[in-house]
């Protein structure tokens, strides 16, 4: 390219000649394929039955685990998050496991004080094998999980959220 | 010569180490004993105590693989179990970035070591012999300066369930080793002024009134509950 040539594409205003209709031409195409939250007309919400299981977290002073840290893991990658979220004002947390049978293991943690909870399901029941909430005792402030309801008994709306897992949607 | 390949391959497989991989182990007191009870983590009588040592005698350390996993709801556990020994004596508060202190490494087969059992108990030789729990350090309150010794000559046998923290541990596989922890709460131990004053730790720590005097005291641990795995509890007995 000549010395003319380099000094044209450097002149602010014949850029601006050539880029304006590409740029209008990029932000007509941007409009068409992004969706714009602002022209939009209708927000949707999307909701199924299905089977969940249901934890009560509490301290061993009967109070509950409100607002405590909650994370699940699936039976196929145990030591990598499945989800997480929080329990709600009662401690409660809602478990909707996902299609693979196995173990399913879910941690609620509060406050430098913990507990685990494991449930098997598959073509039958879910089991819950075991619980580290610890023996009671009042210095150890120990943490009960326990599962109260089984969704097979009664199935649980849930919504979906971006972030976390599931939220308890069943009242 | 066609068994020479199958031949080659024979002894690449017996050259190749066993199955699985290392499960090491770490004892910790946290962020409470390498940085001390600071404000506003202040002891539940609101001491700010610095700690120069902790000293802590481990024995009997077993990691354990459990299948229902255990839940430290009684002093046995049942499944595979895997020997670090002891005694071992540790300065928790020569720790590294993340306040543990690395105690034991052992060639370990693949599985989950979802449970830890361990006992606190007496030293054997050297300057502390005879006692199982040492803190050392400085304790200061309203302009007062106190050094402090205290010391504990009790033995408690924990058992222990799966760690609990922000990330799951003790999965060796076939080729990755974990790791397991001793956790000691010395919150337990000197309450929390930041907790409120009816706070069940708090109701049952010993506080540090007791030794505002200074120098050397001993102390019971029972009832004190510090061992865990993490956040996760242990089943304690005291003979």
């Amino acid at each position: 390219m000549s010395a003319k040539g380099i000094a044209m594409w450097r002149s602010p205003r014949i850029c601006a000649a050539i880029l304006a209709p590409a740029t209008v031409l990029a932000i007509a195409l941007a409009a068409a394929l992004v969706p714009v939250r602002g022209l939009a007309h209708a927000a949707f919400l999307e909701a199924e039955a299905v089977q969940a299981i249901r934890l009560t977290a509490r301290y061993d002073t009967g109070e509950p685990m409100a607002d405590a840290r909650v994370v699940v893991f699936a039976p196929d990658a145990p030591a990598t998050p499945h989800a997480t979220g929080r329990t709600d004002a009662r401690g409660v947390y809602l478990l909707v496991p996902g299609p693979q049978p196995g173990r399913w293991t879910v941690q609620v943690r509060q406050d430098g004080h913990g507990a685990i909870i494991h449930v098997d399901t598959g073509a039958g029941a879910p089991m819950v094998v075991a619980t580290g909430a610890g023996a009671p005792d009042r210095v150890q402030r120990a943490v009960m999980v326990a599962l109260v309801v089984w969704g097979a008994l009664g199935t649980a709306l849930y919504f979906r959220r971006r972030r976390e897992g599931v939220v308890d949607a069943s009242g | 010569m066609p068994m020479r390949p199958l031949a080659v391959v024979a002894l690449c497989l017996f050259a190749l180490p066993a199955p699985g991989g290392t499960l090491d182990l770490f004892a910790s007191g946290e962020d409470l004993a390498t940085g001390g009870f600071l404000a506003p983590e202040l002891t539940r009588d609101g001491w700010a105590l610095e700690f120069s040592r902790i000293l802590a005698t481990f024995d009997e350390v077993t990691a354990w693989v459990t299948d229902p996993p255990f839940a430290a709801d009684g002093p046995v556990i049942s499944g595979s179990a895997l020997a670090f020994g002891g005694p071992m004596t540790v300065d928790l508060v020569d720790a590294d970035a993340d306040d543990r202190v690395a105690l034991a490494s052992v060639p370990a087969a693949p599985g989950h070591y979802n449970a830890l059992s361990w006992a606190l108990v007496p030293a054997q030789e050297g300057e502390f012999a005879g006692y199982s729990l040492v803190l050392e350090g400085t304790a200061r309150k309203d302009g007062r300066e106190v050094g402090f010794t205290l010391l504990t000559a009790d033995t408690a046998a924990h058992a222990c369930g799966e760690y609990l923290g922000d990330e799951r541990k003790g999965f060796v596989s076939g080729t990755a080793g974990a790791d397991v922890e001793i956790t000691l709460h010395l919150d337990h131990l000197f309450g929390r002024a930041d907790k409120g004053a009816e706070d069940p730790m708090n109701l049952a720590a010993l506080g540090f009134d007791r030794f505002a005097g200074g120098g050397r005291h001993e102390f019971a641990l029972a009832g004190l509950h510090i061992g865990h795995v993490g956040e996760g509890h242990c089943h304690v007995a005291q003979p």
